[in-house]
């Protein structure tokens, strides 16, 4: 059996006093889609935090395997460079930093953890361009701080922008459909379909069957208090979408 | 009379009224005598005691060998020198811009110690008269070299009316335990537009004082920045004054203090006439056990209707040790005028620091990167290339060092 991109084993994460991940057991083969689904409060961007090495959390037991290695002890770069992407739920505005010059930082930063050359400024400019049109992102918002004064969707459709650059072999998307209109919706569902390859993975939190419409999910997962109460196939998000939460999580809606 | 009670002086006090008699400034000598040098008594010098900090004056300076390089090297730029408080022969002035001289220093007269110590030991004043709009950045490059000495300059400015101009001043030299005493007086006529910035690159061992007043006149346009990112002790004292309709100042400055340094920037800002207008913004980056300091005042004259002006101090801490300072002052004599004052104070974001390392970016990187961000509002609205890259340099090196 191949290894697959991510495997999450019985775990546990606190912040502070509070257990919020209680008993995560996930395994995403490479290749696949994996949709997480789940009331507000769950845990959901609490996991896709942990996954990326937000220090806030303390892991009390369990693993996180990426290809097989355990990522528990690195560093949120290193992560990156190992191939773990996180668009996230509200994407952080950083005033003074220009968005050209931190796409290039990054870019760079994860070659050169991998041991490959820096880009050449017209190589990185075009592959600005190519992503930056497909994900109608314009040169207009690239000249601006980063995410500094973007738009909910604009924002959204900037971090698939980094995501399409960075290619990672883990996306991890939470909620990036919210806040977006129906044609972004379009747009940020091609640009990540076309990332979808046989050796990256992805897991979308979302909490509309909707998204799942345009990204097809080969296994959707519900998530209750803290770890997945049920999976099924992409069916199982029609039947929340029509049942609502408490068939599954026994809890009242 | 009254009679003052005696303040026990301290070995630079001494030193001080020695070399104030042997140049002839009886008078201020007798002030210190009387008063001492000014403690945190003293409002404008309350968080900058200097009979505390300075502990002792090294000897006047003598004219010293001039050749060296000056701290900042701009592409571009006329340079003009001051060495040990020699005005340097100047090369051809570019057109527009007529040099000179002028006997004594070029401040007013105020009830400053550093001012009346600059007016003592101030022979001539570099005067610079600037006739319309000036393409090339003007360096006034001045220097404390050789041994330790106590040294004073000044430059004297106008910028006509309608004329334009970037001045630059780097104030370095060697290492030793030089007090500098800076003065720069400029004036700006109807429509002029000046960018003044001064950029403290002194050694660690050196106490750096500069005294920078401004009269900006109807529909003037001021900016300035003071940089303090070497000195072990520094303080620049600004006293812009508005004196014409619709003139505007935008006062910034930059105190970057590493452990054991002390950087003060305050300034008494004074709205003269109706319709005038000012943004001060002051930032802050303090790391081991740095102290800065940042005191602002604003003055409204009692008709000077429609005053505009805001003070904005903003700190970083890098360390849990350092020691951010801020006292913003409103002095308002009119009543039909917006002014106010704001400060924030905190450690990097860390939410951001996350973002950017989720991407790929290593911890120091994107510290650095935060930083850079956290000044970019000052250094982006210096419209020089050149001189923004030197800027940015600068940051950089101190960012690198320790
Ligand atoms: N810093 C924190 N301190 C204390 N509790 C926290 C902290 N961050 C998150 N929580 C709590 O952890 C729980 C899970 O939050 P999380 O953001 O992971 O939920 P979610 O499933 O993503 O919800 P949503 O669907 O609303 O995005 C919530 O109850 C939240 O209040
Ligand atoms: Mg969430």
């Amino acid at each position: 059996m191949t290894t697959p991109i991510l495997e999450i084993r019985n775990l546990h994460a606190r912040i502070e006093d509070r257990e919020i991940l209680k008993g995560v057991n996930l395994v995403i083969p490479a290749g696949e889609v994996h949709a997480i689904m789940g009331r507000n409060g769950s845990g959901k961007s609490t996991l896709s935090y942990v996954l990326a090495g937000k220090e806030d959390y303390e892991i009390t037991e369990g693993e996180i395997l990426l290809n097989g290695e355990s990522i528990l002890e690195m560093e949120p770069n290193e992560r990156a460079a190992a191939g773990i992407f996180l668009a996230f739920q509200y994407p952080i505005e950083i005033p003074g930093v220009a968005t050209m010059t931190f796409l290039k930082a990054a870019m760079n930063a994860q070659r050169k953890a991998r041991g490959e050359a820096e880009m050449t400024t017209p190589e990185f400019m075009r592959l600005v361009k190519d992503a930056g049109s497909q994900l109608q992102v314009d040169t207009e918002m690239l000249k601006r701080p980063l995410n500094v004064g973007f738009s909910g969707g604009e924002k959204k459709r900037a971090e698939i922008m980094q995501m399409a650059l960075l290619k990672p072999a883990l996306c991890v998307l939470d909620e990036t459909d919210s806040g977006l209109d129906i044609d972004a919706l379009q747009v940020v569902s091609k640009g990540v379909n076309a990332l979808r390859a046989n050796d990256r993975s992805m897991l979308v939190i979302t909490h509309y069957q909707r998204l799942l419409n345009h990204i097809v999910p080969d296994v959707v997962h519900v998530f209750s208090d803290g770890r997945i109460v049920e999976s099924g196939d992409k069916d199982l998000a029609l039947q929340l979408e029509a049942k609502g939460y408490a068939d599954f999580d026994g809890a009242a809606a | 009379m009254s009679i003052a009670f005696p303040v026990r002086l301290g070995a630079a006090e001494n030193a001080l009224i020695d070399q104030l008699k042997s140049l002839g400034a009886d008078a201020t000598a007798e002030r210190i005598t009387v008063a001492g040098l000014p403690t945190r008594r003293v409002e404008a010098y309350h968080y900058t005691d200097l009979k505390l900090l300075l502990k002792a004056i090294p000897p006047l300076a003598q004219a010293a060998n001039a050749a060296g390089v000056s701290a900042l090297d701009i592409a571009g730029a006329q340079r003009l020198a001051i060495v040990n408080g020699v005005i340097q022969a100047a090369p051809a002035a570019v057109a527009g811009v007529i040099i000179g001289k002028a006997e004594g220093t070029a401040l007013s007269t105020r009830d400053d110690v550093l001012v009346h110590l600059n007016g003592a030991l101030v022979e001539e004043s570099l005067t610079l008269t600037l006739e319309g709009p000036i393409d090339h950045v003007i360096q006034v490059d001045r220097r404390i070299e050789g041994d330790a000495a106590h040294a004073a300059d000044s430059l004297k400015v106008f910028v006509a009316d309608g004329a334009s101009a970037t001045i630059i001043e780097t104030f370095s030299g060697s290492d030793a335990a030089h007090v500098g005493n800076h003065a720069t007086y400029v004036t700006l006529g109807k429509d002029a537009r000046l960018t003044h910035v001064t950029v403290d690159l002194s050694a660690r061992a050196v106490s750096h004082f500069a005294t920078n007043e401004y009269q900006v006149g109807e529909n003037a346009q001021l900016r300035t920045l003071v940089v303090h990112a070497g000195a072990g002790l520094a303080r620049t004292h600004l006293f812009p004054r508005y004196a014409g309709a619709g003139a505007h100042g935008d006062i910034t400055g930059l105190n970057l203090v590493s452990d054991g340094q002390h950087s003060d920037i305050t300034m008494m800002a004074e709205h003269a006439v109706p319709q005038t207008s000012s943004q001060p913004l002051f930032k802050s980056i303090a790391r081991g056990r740095g102290k800065s300091i940042v005191q602002g005042k604003l003055v409204v004259a009692r008709d000077a209707q429609k005053t505009d002006a805001k003070f904005m101090h903003q700190g970083l801490m890098l360390s849990d040790e350092a020691e951010i300072l801020s006292k913003p002052e409103l002095e308002i004599y009119a009543d039909d005028v917006v002014c106010g004052h704001g400060s924030t104070c905190g450690k990097l974001d860390e939410d951001s620091l996350f973002y950017l390392m989720s991407r790929g970016i290593p911890q120091a990187e994107a510290e650095t990167m935060l930083v850079r961000g956290f000044l970019e509002e000052l250094v982006d609205p210096i419209e020089d290339e050149a001189l923004a890259e030197a800027l940015h340099g600068v940051i950089d090196g101190w960012l690198l060092g320790k």
